[in-house]
């Protein structure tokens, strides 16, 4: 019998790519090995064709503004998706918990008059509590988080409206409250340091910054995020290492509530009164869509929390861009649809490469 | 032979890991009955047997992955109780799985280290220390001289050979007691499995780790095992030296599903010659 061969190593594998000949590939290769920068170009493209379609009307700081506050509310559904996306399960009740949250806060507001801050906290507070039930009832009684949701997405849309006979609840104009968390579009008492005004959207979108750097950072610095990432990219391997993905699917599900709820305030502090039809399953939709342009994986295992910020700017741009370029409101959808779908296809192709090349 | 320059185990070298009486069950099906076995300190026990006959269900008990019904588990004479494969770490038992628990969308040196991440301290915050690890992993991997193109390049894009060499070279990092492989050659070439077969080898040679391994080719069990566990529908019918028994044995073993006496008797019988003579040399 021959004897083992064991002091040598292997000698490198041949992977038998070819080196990138033209410019073309080299910057397909540079836009996959970055998943942000791909949907970033996307983006850019957009903006920039908006701008010169609108005669340049799309980078003033009125219009932008709007954009960016659609991104800022568009973009915290978005990355409260991100994480529980990557465990490979998914929150369709979102757009419910958004609604809730808030409603909550104004309710406890108008009826014992406690403060927005308390009442904030504890809206908080009982989104956390929704993600926990949706991910009990995923884990225990194993039905599909995709199913789980919808029953929870209408149940709370239900108990929203019915509470307080679907009446919008005034929200009144408590300081520092409102400068911090988003300051009134109607009222000039809310002027502070914190908002610019006249600027829309300005103190939402740092909110939403802050939230997506938190979530960056968790998802690629902690153990957490790196367990998060194993259980969806291989449940039952994860599981073998001693992972404990119940519990990490779990906490998952209770970020995503919070996220949501805390979506939902900074939303409702823009605007005079809490709307209990503010969370459609639309809302959902548009979230996941621009999770997913931004390069979140629908079957678990990779995405990035920059990347859905940036899909959440590219959904609420073709939204708001078609219509100021005079679209018809009921034709802009089939704009919407066809962009996401493009954008969807671009995305997977240059992952397909980037797995064909190895690189 | 190769395992000739081995010198064999002496006669009361301390078991270090025992089972006694273990019986699991999935539903109807019953992958183990009453099964035990002995593992001495630097021995190499192949766990034999046709597919389905209880071996990876013994091994995932083993390493905390499954709990038995009934019978018991001893690490070095003390019964212990396994709820997660981290209690099994914890008590030296490393394990390479079938499927390798590899996590295909992980860097490799994040793999290597995955449920035992290594942190610093940042502004009070607990995160993970990327460069350490990414050092650790790639001196590491580069003493046992596997070759990877870069420590940061995601286990997806590994070919099958190099993901098994990571997955082996991740169970021994941490210089366990006790390792279990189950059929870590499964998936290799004839090089590939041949490196992985000396590492096996050195290591049986050093005598300090344990290993108990899932093979099912009978020449790579003589050639790296010292014992032989012979599993058949969840039951031991065969514990031999591998100087003890031979691949004709265990062939009519896996033909017959019955152990060495019953196999004995068995032949003798339709012979005049009376059951106790020749039949049992």
């Amino acid at each position: 019998m021959p004897s083992v061969e064991t002091k040598q190593p292997l000698p490198p594998r041949k992977t038998g790519v070819n080196p990138p000949t033209s410019w073309l590939e080299k910057s397909l290769i540079l836009l996959s090995r970055y998943r942000e920068v791909s949907i970033a170009v996307i983006a850019l493209v957009l903006v920039t064709y908006f701008q010169v379609g609108s005669g340049g009307q799309f980078l003033s700081v009125q219009f932008l503004g709007v954009v960016l506050r659609d991104t800022a509310r568009l973009g915290l559904v978005a990355v409260a998706e991100v994480m529980l996306m990557i465990t490979g399960e998914i929150d369709l009740s979102v757009s419910g918990t958004f609604a809730l949250a808030p409603y909550v806060m104004a309710l406890l507001s108008a009826v014992w008059g406690v403060p927005l801050a308390i009442g904030a906290a504890a809206g908080l507070l009982l989104s956390v509590l929704v993600g926990a039930i949706n991910g009990l009832i995923t884990i225990r009684f194993r039905v599909p988080s995709l199913i789980t949701t919808v029953g929870t997405l209408f149940l709370l849309q239900g108990i929203v409206v019915s509470i307080y006979n679907s009446q919008p609840i005034v929200i009144p104009v408590q300081e520092p409250f409102n400068a911090i968390f988003g300051e009134s579009l109607f009222d000039s008492r809310a002027d502070s340091p914190f908002s610019v005004h006249g600027v829309t959207g300005f103190t939402p979108v740092l909110w939403t910054i802050l939230i997506v750097a938190t979530m960056a950072l968790v998802l690629h610095r902690t153990t957490f995020g790196l367990h998060t990432i194993a259980t969806g990219s291989n449940l039952i391997g994860a599981r073998e290492i001693g992972i404990r993905t119940n519990r990490i699917k779990v906490y998952n599900f209770m970020i995503a509530g919070g996220c949501a709820g805390f979506a939902g305030i900074i939303n409702t502090c823009q605007f005079t009164s809490a709307d209990p039809a503010a969370g459609g399953p639309f809302l959902t939709l548009q979230a996941i869509a621009a999770a997913v342009i931004g390069g979140t994986s629908l079957l678990g295992g990779s995405g990035t929390a920059v990347g859905s910020l940036i899909g959440a700017f590219v959904v609420a741009s073709l939204n708001n861009g078609l219509v100021m370029m005079g679209a018809q409101a009921t034709v802009s959808d089939i704009y919407l649809g066809a962009g996401i779908l493009a954008a969807m296809i671009l995305n997977v192709q240059v992952d397909r490469l980037r797995t064909r090349r190895r690189i | 032979m190769t395992s000739q320059d081995i010198p064999p185990l002496g006669p009361d070298t301390p078991v270090i890991l025992e089972t006694r009486h273990l019986s699991k069950t999935f539903g109807a099906v019953t992958a183990l009955i009453d099964v035990s076995i002995k593992l001495r300190q630097g021995e190499v026990l192949a766990l034999v047997g046709d597919n389905g006959a209880g071996k990876s269900t013994l091994i995932k008990i083993l390493s905390g992955f499954h709990q038995a019904d009934t019978g018991a588990v001893l690490s070095h004479g003390e019964e212990v109780h396994f709820h997660s494969p981290l209690d099994a770490r914890a008590h030296g038992i490393e394990t390479v799985y079938q499927d390798l628990a590899l996590i295909g969308d992980l860097s490799i040196y994040h793999n290597m280290f995955l449920g035992r991440e290594y942190h610093k301290r940042i502004l009070g915050l607990k995160l993970l220390d990327n460069t350490k690890m990414r050092t650790l992993a790639k001196t590491y991997l580069d003493r046992l001289g596997i070759g990877i193109p870069s420590v940061n390049s995601t286990v997806d894009r590994l070919s099958g050979g190099q993901r098994q060499s990571i997955a082996v070279a991740r169970s021994i990092y941490s210089s366990p007691t006790v390792l279990l492989l189950d059929e870590p050659l499964a998936a290799l070439g004839v090089r590939e499995g041949a490196n992985v077969l000396g590492l096996i080898q050195n290591l049986r040679r050093q005598r300090t780790v344990s290993i108990i391994l899932i093979v099912h080719n009978y020449n790579q069990v003589f050639e790296v095992c010292d014992r032989i566990n012979f599993l058949h529908s969840g039951e031991i019918v065969l514990d031999a030296s591998t100087s003890d028994t031979t691949e004709e044995e265990l062939i009519r073993i896996i033909k017959t599903g019955l152990g060495r006496e019953a196999i004995a008797a068995a032949e003798a019988q339709p012979q005049n010659l009376p059951p106790e003579e020749g039949a049992r040399s």
